[in-house]
């Protein structure tokens, strides 16, 4: 494990008053665009073969090998399209807009490297409607990256042309799901799509689709210039190279750090972030609210992929590490985050749109000081029976519920039992549902 | 999609005569979005982020207009644009303010923003102003935790808000 210095934020001091926006000369003159070089320089397979020795996984929340989903392409089958996944909806996750705020053409010189590599005739990058100054940034670039020959021409030795475009979506979490992701991008409401068929085979358009993050794709022009080994040179074995982590909540300074995967949570909170704020560590969502939490006995966990196994969590998720000091109500910040799924649940599965709505429901009348001591067998029932791992659901959206359920029960259990005894009118046993909030 | 649209709703009536789609808008559809997909459907999120762009919210007579655009089913457009929180279906004030309610967002008091908010303006979220000049909206995550609690106002996000602060220069926007 060795991390040097930053690779993807390396044009982004540490100090605010440092920072600019780097447009296309400044990228340049910061070695820019040698990684494409570079690429285009090997054949397209020694690419993809290259991505796949670095060990690269996909930065947006599910950890996939990339090169590896790369491979899932059908040959000789075009056109083909890369979606970018730049919706980052996920409460706790800044970090593409932070990169994108100062660095565009890092991420358009990994959409060129992996276009290359895949022999793409359409690159969209899906961005967030909410995202309007960013939108922005990435139009001038595209732009910029036009004027010069990154965009709009042939691959080398072929007839295909790429083209890459943004595309912007309009205020939808499940957008962020990929296949959601393209029904948008095709013009509809973002419903994901059972699979298979997989978006490699039938994605954008019914055309084979890669679907990658911001932030992988920004990986891939250190990949191209220095090589797999220096790649994963950093992080575990499992979780090779470096990582950008979002840090928000009760902290000092929180912000976007970047370090390799593995490092520990208390480190990156401490040394990064400036320490826990108006009291002490009590708990933190490592990675987006759809991951869970980890306990006050978890501070130390080590970020990398493997930290569900590790600490009963659901993953690493998008690494936007959300903290709590002690004087954080869990049963409040619960009842937040399941309103988020319940008001972003799409609505496709029952045991989504009906289960969040209902969890919601409950965790409102715990805190109003109604719930019954049942019902903290009930929200774990409910949570457990919802998800596309339990198999009730088409996409994950209901997993992220389930698991941020589950975690704080089972983490945090006397916060919630301490707040539940037997409701009662006139003697008898009544469930309050209407909690008026 | 797993199901065939008949297209049974009834045009609405126009309320204006001068069209919402202005040859315009038209035109910068049809030279800058169009050539970007296979097909003219996909166009239809990009042709709605301009008539909010430019109208502040989504005419019914639009969704009409946009389904001959596109040669869409009014109930495909309608079916669509509903979906999305962004496509505002009723007009709000000059001035739409988004505050984020998300967790980062909930730790760090936004309830004091929208507090300030309803005492200072009188509205609560989902609310305009009698003057029509502020609307104030919750929404979830800006992905801006960083600078937690945040808000969109229009277009434009600002960040660690104090809520005194924030209303003063509300009150400039909006005058």
């Amino acid at each position: 494990m060795a991390f040097a210095g930053p690779v993807l934020l390396k044009r982004i001091p540490a100090d605010p008053a440092q920072r600019k926006l780097y447009r296309w000369a400044d990228y340049n003159a910061t070695g820019g665009y040698e990684g494409l070089k570079k690429a285009q320089s090997m054949p397209p397979e020694d690419v993809i073969k290259l991505v796949i020795e670095s060990g690269l996984r996909g930065r947006g929340g599910a950890g996939f090998p990339c090169g590896t989903k790369w491979t899932f392409l059908p040959k000789d089958v075009h056109p083909r399209y890369l979606a970018v996944n730049f919706d980052e909806s996920e409460p706790g996750t800044f970090k593409d807009r932070y990169l994108i705020d100062h660095d565009p053409h890092v991420l358009l010189e990994g959409i060129a490297i992996a276009a290359y590599a895949n022999r793409i005739s359409t690159s969209y990058i899906y961005i967030r409607g909410e995202y309007h100054r960013q939108a922005r940034v990435l139009e001038e670039a595209i732009a910029e990256a036009y004027a010069h020959g990154v965009f709009g021409g042939k691959h080398p030795g072929t007839d295909i042309i790429h083209n890459c475009y943004v595309h912007r979506g309009a205020g939808a979490y499940i957008c962020g799901e990929e296949t959601g992701l393209l029904e948008s991008l095709e013009g509809k409401r973002g419903w994901p799509r059972i699979k298979p068929p997989f978006p490699a085979v039938a994605g954008a358009f019914a055309k084979p689709t890669i679907i990658n993050n911001v932030e992988t794709l920004s990986c891939l022009p250190a990949i191209a210039l220095h090589g797999a080994a220096w790649f994963k040179s950093m992080g575990t074995p499992s979780s090779a190279g470096p990582k950008l982590f979002g840090v928000s909540g009760h902290v000092h300074r929180p912000g976007v750090f970047e370090n390799e995967l593995g490092i520990k949570m208390s480190v990156l909170i401490e040394k990064y972030a400036g320490g826990v704020k108006g009291g002490k560590y009590k708990a933190a969502i490592p990675g987006g609210v759809s991951m869970g939490i980890l306990g006050t006995d978890q501070y130390d966990a080590a970020l990398d992929f493997d930290i569900g196994k590790k600490y009963n969590v659901l993953g690493l998720g998008t690494a936007g590490v959300i903290v709590m000091n002690d004087q954080t109500d869990l049963v409040r910040a619960l009842r937040n985050i399941v309103r988020f799924f319940a008001h972003e649940s799409c609505g496709q599965c029952t045991p989504c749109r009906e289960g969040t709505a209902w969890m919601h429901k409950i965790l409102n009348r715990i805190v109003a000081g109604l719930g019954k001591p049942r019902d903290f067998d009930l929200l774990m029932e409910v949570a457990f029976s919802m998800g596309a791992m339990p198999g009730t659901t088409i996409c994950g959206l209901a997993d992220g519920a389930n698991w941020a359920v589950r975690t704080f029960l089972q983490k945090f259990p006397e916060e919630f039992k301490a707040r539940l005894k037997p409701q009662q009118v006139g003697g008898v046993n009544i469930t309050p549902v209407a909690v008026a909030v | 999609m797993a199901w065939i649209v008949e297209d049974r709703l009834k045009p609405y009536s126009p309320t204006r005569s001068e069209p919402y789609l202005s040859p315009a808008i038209r035109r910068q559809v049809e030279e800058k979005y169009f050539p970007r997909y296979p097909n003219k459907r996909a166009a239809l999120l990009p042709l709605f982020h301009i008539i909010m762009h430019e109208y502040g919210y989504i005419a019914p007579q639009a969704i009409d207009e946009a389904a001959e655009f596109l040669g869409l089913a009014r109930a495909q457009v309608q079916d669509a644009v509903s979906f999305y929180e962004e496509f505002r279906l009723q007009p709000g004030g000059t001035c739409v303010i988004n505050v984020c309610r998300s967790i980062s967002c909930e730790l760090l008091g936004y309830h004091a923003v929208l507090e300030k908010i309803r005492q200072t303006f009188g509205i609560d979220p989902g609310e305009t102003t009698a003057d029509h000049k502020i609307t104030v909206l919750e929404v979830e995550c800006l992905g801006a935790c960083e600078q937690a609690p945040c808000a969109l106002v229009n277009e434009e996000l600002h960040g660690c808000l104090q809520p005194e602060e924030f209303v003063r220069r509300l009150q400039e926007l909006s005058r």
